[in-house]
């Protein structure tokens, strides 16, 4: 089978990280984090001062920010590899990355309707930003449930030779445990699992970037192991 | 293309005969059916398309609104109850898609692109307008953020179609079977680029390129229809020619 | 189905339906191409007539805004990319008479003038960004930012397709005349846009 779309898929993920990484690093309210306990008119008088940042970063997210399907789209292939004995989790997996990604979409389209109109009632502009926020930190489940399948998957497969080696499994459930902090942002207003919080923020956030970034040379292999199956096979 | 020890022995039928490739057949008619709704439902009933102007006073947004109520109600209601008829012709593509001879990774990611599409691109203009239309009598303040809310999520959720078109535009042209004719990738690239020129109906609340606009709204409808158009006429020719072996065997 | 195998840059079409084109040649490149570019070029108008319309009614703004751009920029720019245009079609001449060496170096330049244009045009937006003239500026920024950006996407697409028609002509022992024909329609018609956006943005008074 040709693997030069599999291959496409997952250049997607340099070309499209290194454009979310400048998008995160335009946007005035990652680095620091904007906190929880800032108030409605802090809120909007920061959306007032730095409308065309918040606009320009967003817009960058908004377009890039479903391009990972196809690089978990890839792993999917990878999983039906397998020597497992069915095609459970790699359908599993599918399921969830399309959910997770559909919250990240929600986060994007909070800030940017939040930088639309400035002008608006700043209480207004501050639930958008609650949204977008708790939208964007605390949705772990879909990750966590895309690792787990993965990590099984990797343990179950009785393959010689097989699609991923066993420690990827286990790479996958220790970042999957660094992400669950996420989801305590929605109780806290301030500490380490608030959403600007070393656990909640940048753990999470470091955790998955990371784990993309090992996972894309680890599925490079695997697509490099099944070229040259394919090719002693033809 | 050979598929190693996952096709089992075929289990015995229940002796019916049914017409071949009724399952895709059904799927197809879906398009147009699921797209003559959509109209009925986002020109006639809700006025959503064309939209209203971003440039609107607070007063006249919710004269929309409060004029609009029953009809946005009755035409989110329909959308609610057919929204799921998309999901048919994601299913019917994917099946086309898998015939190709590129790799079956595109035809998932095109699969799980319109799946996560469908919410915020579609069904949140509906329950915002929803919500605006179940209570007209709200906070006006409250009513304009909803219409906000409702239109930039409907003309500017981009990012889950530069995928679709981009993985379709992909599949197509690495497929050496044919399946779609060429041009149609070739189009998709347009359809990408219609998304791009969406983006700044983020900033302006005027001109053309506001959600309303001549370059954002209506160049990027033109040319979805005619993309569209041309997707169902392939897909039908691509049905029609699938050689029943593949089917039966 | 079939027993060919994948080369880097294979476009797919199939080989019978070219081999029979081969023969007979009544248009460069592949007809699906044509279609591609033609729309092209019709939504492209589509921008033109927007800016056009926008002009007429605020040709004050238009004209002092226009004073603002760098149009020693715009000339490079244009000069740079009718320099890769030329590359391009030499390339195509090479590979007409089977020679794919030259037809490669060529290639290969055309390439890098068109990384330079994407270079000299990122240099640009960021001068007239740092002194705050973003695209909501004015009308006439919005036009200009919208036209050249949706121009530069169309030229990144075009250098991953010469990277491809490279890869063609560079791994396989006799390229498809074809292939190239079609990559080389696609980047003239960017370089013909780009001339229509240089002298809508910077020289129409």
């Amino acid at each position: 089978m040709n693997t030069t779309d599999q291959r496409i898929c997952l250049w997607l993920v340099p070309a499209f990280a290194a454009l979310l990484l400048v998008a995160f690093w335009i946007f005035p309210g990652f680095f620091p984090p904007m906190s929880p306990t800032m108030t409605a008119e802090e809120v909007a008088a920061f959306y007032r001062e730095h409308v065309g940042e918040i606009r320009a970063s967003m817009v960058i997210v908004n377009l890039c920010g479903i391009s990972f399907i196809p690089f978990f789209m890839v792993i999917v292939v990878q999983m039906q590899r397998m020597g497992n004995p069915s095609r459970a989790f790699a359908y599993s997996y599918l399921s969830a990355a399309a959910s997770g990604a559909t919250l990240f979409a929600l986060a994007d389209l909070a800030w940017l309707i939040a930088a639309f109109r400035p002008e608006r009632d700043p209480q207004l502009i501050q639930l958008l930003n609650d949204f977008a926020w708790i939208a964007f930190v605390t949705p772990v489940g879909f990750i966590i449930a895309q690792n787990l399948c993965l990590a099984l998957a990797i343990f179950m497969d009785t393959r010689r030779v097989p699609v991923f080696p066993r420690w990827v499994g286990h790479f996958n459930i220790v970042a999957g445990l660094f992400m669950m902090p996420g989801a305590l942002a929605m109780m806290f207003m301030d500490g380490p699992f608030a959403w600007d919080g070393l656990l909640a923020f940048w753990v999470r956030i470091g955790a998955y970037c990371l784990y993309l970034a090992v996972m894309f040379f680890v599925v490079r292999s695997a697509i490099d192991q099944q070229a040259s199956e394919d090719r002693l096979a033809a | 293309m050979t598929r190693t020890a996952t096709v089992a022995a075929r289990p015995a039928t229940d002796g019916r005969r049914l017409r071949p490739k009724l399952d895709q057949w059904i799927c197809w008619w879906s398009i147009p059916i699921f797209y003559n709704l959509f109209g009925l439902i986002f020109v006639y009933f809700t006025k959503i398309m064309p939209p209203p102007s971003p440039g609107l006073t607070q007063d006249e947004i919710v004269a929309f609104i409060r004029t609009n109520a029953t009809n946005l109600q009755i035409g989110f209601v329909l959308l609610a109850l057919t929204l799921g008829l998309a999901s048919l012709s994601s299913g019917i593509i994917v099946v086309q898609m898998r015939r190709m001879s590129s790799a079956r990774v595109l035809a998932y990611a095109y699969l799980a692109v319109l799946a996560v599409a469908a919410l915020p691109g579609c069904l949140f203009c509906g329950f915002m307008f929803v919500l605006a239309a179940f209570r007209p009598d709200r906070d006006p303040r409250i009513l304009v953020l909803l219409y906000d809310m409702g239109l930039l999520s409907f003309v500017g959720s981009l990012g889950c179609f530069v995928i679709q078109y981009l993985v379709f535009a992909i599949a197509i042209v690495l497929d050496k079977r044919a399946i779609f004719p060429k041009w149609l990738g070739y189009m998709s690239i347009w359809g990408l680029v219609t998304e791009l020129v969406a983006l700044p109906s983020w900033i302006f609340r005027g001109g053309p390129y506001a959600w309303n606009g001549a370059i954002s709204f209506w160049l990027g409808t033109a040319i979805f229809v005619v993309w569209e158009v041309c997707l169902v006429v392939s897909l039908y020719g691509a049905v029609k020619r699938q050689p029943l072996d593949e089917i039966l065997a | 189905m079939n027993a060919r195998e994948a080369r880097p840059g294979d476009l797919g079409i199939s080989a019978s339906r070219h081999a029979g084109r081969e023969a007979k040649r009544e248009l460069p490149g592949d007809v699906d191409v044509w279609v591609f570019v033609i729309g092209e070029m019709v939504v492209f108008a589509a921008y033109f007539a927007a800016y056009v319309v926008d002009r007429g009614r605020n040709q004050e703004l238009f004209l002092q805004s226009q004073q603002l751009l760098s149009p020693g920029l715009g000339v490079v720019n244009t000069l740079v990319l009718l320099t890769s245009s030329l590359f391009v079609a030499l390339s195509v001449r090479a590979t007409r008479t089977a020679d794919a060496r030259t037809a490669s170096q060529c290639l290969a330049l055309g390439g890098a003038c068109g990384a330079a244009f994407a270079l000299i045009k990122s240099f640009e937006w960021y001068s007239k960004l740092r002194v705050g003239l973003t695209i909501s500026t004015n009308a006439f920024f919005m036009h200009y930012y919208m036209m050249t950006g949706v121009h530069f996407f169309h030229v990144v697409l075009g250098l991953v397709l010469l990277t491809i028609l490279w890869r063609e002509i560079h791994h396989t022992d006799a390229p498809r005349a074809w292939v190239i024909e079609s990559g080389a329609c696609y980047w003239h018609a960017i370089d013909l846009l780009w001339i229509v956006i240089f002298a809508l943005l910077y020289l129409m008074r």
